[in-house]
């Protein structure tokens, strides 16, 4: 999975990308361009072979919001050709063009973001920010909350089950499960804030705030391509700027 | 010899309690000493080593008398972050020592020496060298979330060690561990004794105490009761009412000795106890 060049491109220069089109999507005028943007990330994401997870993940994190935007768009824009109507629901051709430009910008950069987690690990990306200055600190916070976040699941299934043992119903509908969640909440809150406290001392014993600059054994590297892209990248983007703002 | 650790008159009451935990107490341990604290849940054995790693008063707030020295300066003079590389500290619970920014127990040991700012190549030399040592070169590639209490306690003592600090506080490593596992951690102990680290340790198991530690500390509802060589204190009477096990070999001996079977000298070794029985002398013990 290591081999692919996607993959390997440097974090940084990921997220340049994806920045990248942030910025175009929102220069170039018009619905056509940010839709066209969307076979071009599935043509990326099956390159990097992670094609099923990305079409999941958009399908379930913006597929609804892009039809409840679309739909609202259409029937309350304001605007006077009206196109067909149905009682008091009028559709608008002002309200059709800017759902779709709507909803073509809100899929190409959701998508975009969604492309940029799937084929970079956060572990590297917060790796090239502490070296870019993020304090360590910081990194600690986002990885650690990675790391915990399962474990506090597992935590959660461990009070659950205690409960089960003592009669309280887990299982049934949604009211019944979130009532015997509800419950787990505050076990689960205390032995997080107790546990900051435990944490703090386990990090101190391994030298967290000793008075020199720290090494590390994950290291990323800078190919000429990763040091290339990002001035085409903003190349392109001043070109579009100066093309759309002077012409 | 120099002291490393020397407390004079020491006091300490947490935040919130009443009362004392830490009273009075005053001791100094000379470099490259092993020293066993033993005593009865809740006497101040943690307290006390939070004290000598500085987490008492620069973690733990409360209020703090008497003067904690760390190698001839005043813990109070280092910053927090100076005293990790010179005390190492292993925690009585292993579930809480994991760095939690780690994926594999390769790099978890690995974290303090980048903390520390060890360069790559070292690192990798110094935590292959530790891996073997405490014999977990099997899990470099488990999740640290993903181990048994044993195995974390390996794991813990490991990530300390590795850092090389000159002075080791180890809180109950051996709790989760079986007989074998326990054996091997004082081996290692010992290794690092003849490294020429001084050693705190805090233990139940007396039977290993006799057989590896120099010196005993034994506290009683946060006083320091008794403090010298292991056998000089297990020979002293006043032991015994401070319900703390003896070790096997002596706790026979003394019962042999109760039914009118006169000891050359108290054994705290079984290697010991022939020799104890074989020559007939004075009775010690009362
Ligand atoms: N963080 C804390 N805040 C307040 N009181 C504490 C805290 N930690 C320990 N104590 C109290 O200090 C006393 C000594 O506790 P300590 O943990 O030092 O005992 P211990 O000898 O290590 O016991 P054990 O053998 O169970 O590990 C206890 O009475 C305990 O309730
Ligand atoms: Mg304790």
């Amino acid at each position: 999975m290591k081999q692919n060049i996607l993959l390997q491109l440097h974090p940084m220069t990921k997220f340049y990308f994806t920045l990248f089109l942030f910025a175009i999507v929102l220069i170039l005028p018009g619905y056509l361009f940010s839709f066209a943007l969307f076979p071009v990330l599935l043509l990326i994401a099956l390159f990097a072979g992670v094609l099923k997870e990305f079409l999941n993940i958009v399908l379930k994190a913006l597929l609804s919001v892009l039809v409840i935007i679309f739909i609202m768009q259409m029937l309350f824009y304001p605007g006077e050709n009206v196109l067909w109507g149905w009682g008091i629901f009028e559709i608008k051709q002002e309200g059709l063009l800017y759902g779709l430009l709507l909803t073509s910008r809100i899929l190409a950069i959701g998508s975009a973001f969604i492309l940029f987690f799937r084929i970079t690990e956060v572990r590297d990306f917060v790796k090239s920010l502490e070296d870019i200055g993020l304090p360590p600190m910081g990194a600690y916070v986002v990885l650690s909350t990675l790391q915990i976040i399962p474990e506090m699941r597992r935590q959660a299934n461990t009070i659950m089950e205690a409960q089960k043992t003592r009669g309280v119903e887990t299982e049934g509908s949604v009211l019944v499960r979130a009532k015997a969640f509800i419950p787990t909440l505050t076990p689960l809150i205390l032995s997080s804030i107790a546990g900051t406290e435990e944490r703090a001392i386990t990090l101190e014993s391994r030298a967290f705030s000793a008075p020199v600059k720290k090494t590390s054994l994950h290291q990323l590297t800078k190919s000429n391509i990763d040091r290339a892209l990002p001035i085409i990248f903003a190349l392109i983007v001043i070109g579009l700027l100066v093309w759309r703002f002077f012409f | 010899m120099t002291a490393m650790i020397d407390l004079k008159n020491v006091s300490y009451r947490y935040p919130v309690s009443d009362d004392s935990v830490l009273k009075n107490i005053s001791f100094s341990i000379e470099k490259g000493k092993f020293t066993a604290i033993i005593g009865n849940n809740g006497s101040g054995k943690t307290t006390l080593c939070n004290t000598i790693r500085g987490f008492v008063p620069h973690f733990y707030k409360g209020d703090l008398d008497g003067e904690v020295i760390i190698d001839n300066t005043k813990i109070t003079d280092y910053q927090l972050g100076q005293l990790g590389e010179k005390v190492g500290y292993v925690f009585q619970n292993p579930f809480i020592q994991v760095s939690g920014v780690k994926d594999n127990v390769f790099e978890e040991v690995a974290y303090g020496l980048e903390n520390l700012g060890v360069p790559v190549e070292e690192i990798k030399v110094r935590v292959e060298e530790v891996l073997k040592l405490v014999k977990i070169e099997y899990l470099r590639d488990k999740n640290p979330f993903e181990l048994s209490g044993g195995q974390r306690q390996r794991v813990a003592l490991a990530s300390i060690i590795v850092m090389d600090p000159e002075i080791l506080v180890i809180d109950e490593p051996t709790s989760q561990l079986d007989p074998i596992g326990t054996q091997q951690i004082f081996e290692i102990i010992r290794l690092m004794k003849e490294r020429g680290k001084t050693i705190v340790l805090v233990e139940h198991k007396m039977d290993l105490i006799a057989e590896y530690a120099d010196d005993l500390l034994v506290m009683h509802k946060g006083e320091l009761v008794m403090q010298g060589p292991v056998r000089d204190v297990l020979a002293d009477p006043a032991f015994e009412k401070y319900q703390i096990q003896y070790p096997h070999v002596t706790e026979i001996a003394l019962q042999l000795q109760k039914s009118g079977i006169p000891l050359s000298f108290l054994p705290i070794r079984d290697e010991e106890l022939a020799e104890a029985l074989n020559r007939t002398g004075v009775a010690v013990h009362d």
